[in-house]
């Protein structure tokens, strides 16, 4: 007897699931897609038969209605369904548009761009992997590669070390913390391509009888040279002291230094030696734009980390102190593992941030000498260079970058819930 | 109280789109293109007159990001009636991939317009033959800067040909000056200045316009001894100590806005920083405020000197060009409009213009000002005697033209004379 019931049940269920199944395929996928398509065919017939005013008002009105329809038109299917599957799908309801949008305007574009990374310069005709050979062996893409690896390893490891310290330090201000943190924050609050300029001017080169108007070339000249006097044009003891005497240190064209050679400590290097070799390599004009970089976004690691210090518990630190640990010795043994997970956090960010990196070089350089990045590298290769399939290429390769930490978010995510 | 509204708002609707239909009266036609600021309001006042005769509103919209956005637009389909492209080459390949209408299409008189333009520029926006491009305007890049009093107050005179030029710079070396102003720093086209030097020494050595035009197309290799002479002439200009104010390092560093600079401001024995300045003729809306109006009068220009006076007086320049999307009767009215003389008037007569008719036969007096009066002249006798030449990193493949040619520019300025070939071979080695 009770063996039959439960057969009955399963029995039921399993029509009942049948069921289901047709009502959300019917509700969830084959009426808004006849919906949506015979939109799209209706509006694609309209263009050609009214005029763009009347286009205009038609869609207004049948836009806006076409979205309540919609809905309704889903909730009738699902009230066929049963009264204990309804509430799911009614959940399905909302969250299916949303995906549908994130595909349309998401999945669809990103496929379509690996498509057209093998595709050639108009994305006509496949290519092969002649664009991913061009994207390891172009001298212009190398140094971009290099330089962004450069950007990762730097701007990361700067922005949580030095976020990290004012982090620190600021959470051991007795007073003034909230003043100090907004300061430290303020960068934040500027755009990336208002920052970019002011350091442009901060950098800023005059051919050299002109004033220096760049506050570190202004200083640069203006140093004294044994016993010599120098300035920015100024006249001093009488005497006219140019930019450009033969006695004073020339301006230079920061962001225009591929390399250290143009510094007077370099040219006395005996450069046979690797280490000095490396050290004239160092391309300067990189390092000053990932400064721009490190300058915005210290102080947003900083209030962060500062705000994980604040949760660690006074005993675990007194403990530390009891013990006679040196402050340096809680700060390596006690504040960076608790805060371990809003390192990982802010590093992931960054690493993001740093890949997506196209402002701070748009405006300092466009990419000029050999300080090009990914990012822009990718708009060069559409707008300047008119080839759809490199560009594409240049945006899958970004897209690989950030895809592993992607996937590394979404399964540290996942533990943290379960 | 919703009703009434919705009415009111259909009936308008009605009433605009009633308008939409018939004759051409009240028809749009939309041109974008990369003009912005001054050029484009002057550009958008071209069309008053047109619009109040034939009821055709055309609207121009100018944009940073013209290129970008146009691609999208040609990309997706949602075209302009027009785009106005800042070189011929952007016009050929959006002809080759399909989107443009043939200027016959558009009931525009081929050989007419040939005539009036060149059949040089016209060819510049040809594919396999058929017209594309329609010339809209140029600016004229063979052209040296320089301060006639100061070259009076030292004795020196304006030189015509290269040799002269080369000796006054000496002279000047020797008295203890700088004779050249040079800056070719540009954000994302740094190097595009020592391409202008390179194309302006190209049209007067060789065979001329005949070795330029083969230049172009890379018939005559950069390899070639012919462009190897060009590029020793400019590492001359770059590289002889105290040619250039600042030396190698200002050439790289300096903006090229900011180039002339030096000419202007005087050191401590009261010499002006440079005598000279290479530079095309829009480069006086980057002077130093105040010394615009003097344009012609305290800073003027001579025309790029000869360096073999057995070829004829050449004249270089880039300019902007035009294509068509759709072939609608406004579009053809408006095109016919454009090439028409008269669409310059209104332009030319703006003290705030700083482009040039394209139409060899423009009356060069219709201009503003004195210094725009010539140049009109040099570009319509260039134009009449075909030895007009478009910028030739324009018209190469933009991953020569915007790409190694700029970038190998700069290599060879840093890296100096002995860099020459090098810098010819990795151009050659980038043509496509």
């Amino acid at each position: 007897m009770r063996y039959y019931k439960l057969v009955v049940m399963k029995e039921k269920t399993q029509r009942q699931k049948l069921l289901n199944f047709g009502i959300s395929t019917l509700s969830l996928g084959i009426f808004p897609l006849i919906w949506f398509l015979s939109q799209a065919i209706l509006f694609r017939e309209l263009t050609e038969l009214i005029s763009r005013n009347w286009l205009v008002v038609v869609g207004i009105i049948i836009g806006s209605t076409f979205i309540f329809l919609l809905f309704y038109g889903m909730n009738f299917f699902i009230s066929l369904a049963d009264r204990d599957s309804r509430e799911s799908l009614e959940a399905k309801m909302f969250v299916g548009p949303s995906i549908f949008m994130i595909g349309l305007f998401l999945f669809y574009p990103a496929l379509r761009t690996i498509y057209l990374s093998f595709q050639d310069r108009y994305g006509t005709s496949y290519n092969g992997f002649d664009n991913y050979m061009w994207a390891f062996s172009d001298p212009e893409m190398l140094v971009t590669i290099r330089n962004q690896i450069i950007w990762l390893v730097f701007v990361v490891t700067f922005v949580l070390i030095i976020g990290l310290v004012v982090g620190w330090l600021s959470d051991r201000l007795n007073k003034g913390e909230a003043f100090f943190k907004s300061v430290v924050f303020l960068p934040m609050a500027i755009s990336a391509v208002g920052a970019s300029a002011i350091f442009k001017f901060i950098y800023e080169y005059r051919p050299p009888p002109l004033t220096q108007i760049g506050i570190i070339n202004g200083i640069r000249v203006s140093v004294d040279r044994e016993g010599y006097v120098c300035a920015n044009n100024k006249i001093i003891e009488g005497v006219n002291r140019v930019v450009g005497d033969e006695n004073c240190l020339p301006p230079i064209g920061w962001l225009q230094q591929r390399d250290m050679s143009n510094l007077p400590f370099v040219q006395n290097l005996d450069l046979d030696n690797w280490f000095n070799s490396i050290i004239v390599n160092i391309p300067i004009n990189t390092i000053l734009l990932m400064v721009i970089m490190i300058w915005m976004f210290t102080g947003f690691a900083a209030v962060v980390f500062s705000a994980g210090i604040k949760a660690i518990p006074n005993e675990i630190m007194e403990a530390g102190q009891i013990d006679g640990a040196s402050e340096l010795r809680v700060f390596t043994s006690i504040i960076i593992p608790y805060i371990k997970s809003t390192i990982v956090v802010v590093g992931t960010y960054m690493v993001v941030t740093v890949l997506k990196a196209f402002d701070i070089i748009y405006v300092g350089t466009r990419g000029d000498l050999e300080t090009n990045l990914l990012a822009v590298k990718m708009l060069d290769e559409f707008s300047k260079y008119r080839n759809i399939g490199r560009s594409a290429t240049v945006a899958v390769l970004i897209f690989v970058c950030v895809f592993p930490i992607i996937w590394f978010t979404i399964k540290r995510e996942r533990e943290t819930i379960s | 109280m919703k009703k009434p509204l919705l009415v009111s708002f259909l009936l308008l609707t009605l009433v605009l789109g009633a308008c939409g239909g018939g004759s051409l009266e009240g028809e749009e036609v939309t041109i974008t293109g990369a003009l912005i600021g001054v050029e484009q309001d002057l550009f958008r006042a071209a069309f008053d007159s047109f619009t109040e005769e034939t009821g055709i509103i055309v609207s121009y919209t100018g944009s940073d990001n013209f290129e970008q956005e146009i691609q999208i637009q040609m990309e997706s389909g949602d075209t302009p009636d027009f785009a106005l492209w800042p070189q011929p080459g952007a016009v050929v390949d959006a002809a080759k991939r399909g989107y443009l209408i043939p200027m016959a299409d558009l009931d525009i008189d081929v050989d007419d317009y040939k005539n009036n333009y060149s059949s040089y520029l016209v060819g510049l926006g040809e594919v396999d033959g058929v017209v594309y491009g329609g010339a809209a305007s140029v600016n004229l890049k063979s052209l040296v800067w320089y301060q006639p009093e100061e070259f009076a107050a030292r004795g020196y005179s304006v030189p015509e040909t290269w040799d002269e030029m080369i000796a006054l710079a000496d002279q000047i070396v020797a008295d203890g000056m700088n004779p050249f102003c040079f800056g070719m720093y540009s954000n994302g086209a740094s190097g595009w200045l020592a391409t202008d030097w390179m194309e302006d020494i190209m049209l007067r050595t060789g065979s001329g316009t005949d070795s330029y035009d083969k230049w172009v197309t890379n018939e005559l290799a950069f390899t070639d001894p012919i462009v190897k002479n060009a590029a020793t002439l400019l590492s001359q200009i770059m590289h002889t100590e105290n040619y250039v104010v600042g030396g190698t390092d200002a050439i790289v560093s300096t903006f090229f806005g900011n180039a002339q600079d030096p000419m202007f401001s005087k050191d401590a024995n009261g010499n002006p920083g440079c005598f000279m300045h290479r530079q095309a003729s829009f480069i006086t809306a980057f002077w130093p405020e105040g010394e615009n109006q003097f344009a012609g009068s305290k800073t003027t220009v001579f025309p790029f000197p000869v360096i073999d006076a057995s070829l004829p007086k050449a004249a270089l320049g880039a300019g902007d060009m035009w294509g068509a999307f759709n072939d609608r009767d406004a579009t053809k009215a408006v095109a016919e409009y454009m090439l028409s003389v008269g669409f310059f008037d209104s332009i030319a007569a703006s003290p705030d213009n700083s482009r040039l008719s394209a139409h060899a036969s423009y009356p060069a007096a219709n201009y503003n000002s004195d210094l725009y009066k010539e140049f009109g002249q040099i570009v319509s006798d260039a134009l009449s005697a075909n030895a007009f030449r478009f910028d030739a990193s324009d018209l190469m493949p933009p991953e020569v033209g915007a790409g190694s040619f700029w970038k190998e520019m700069m290599n060879l300025a840093v890296e100096g004379p002995g860099y020459v070939d090098t810098a010819l071979d990795n151009i050659q080695k980038s043509w496509p």
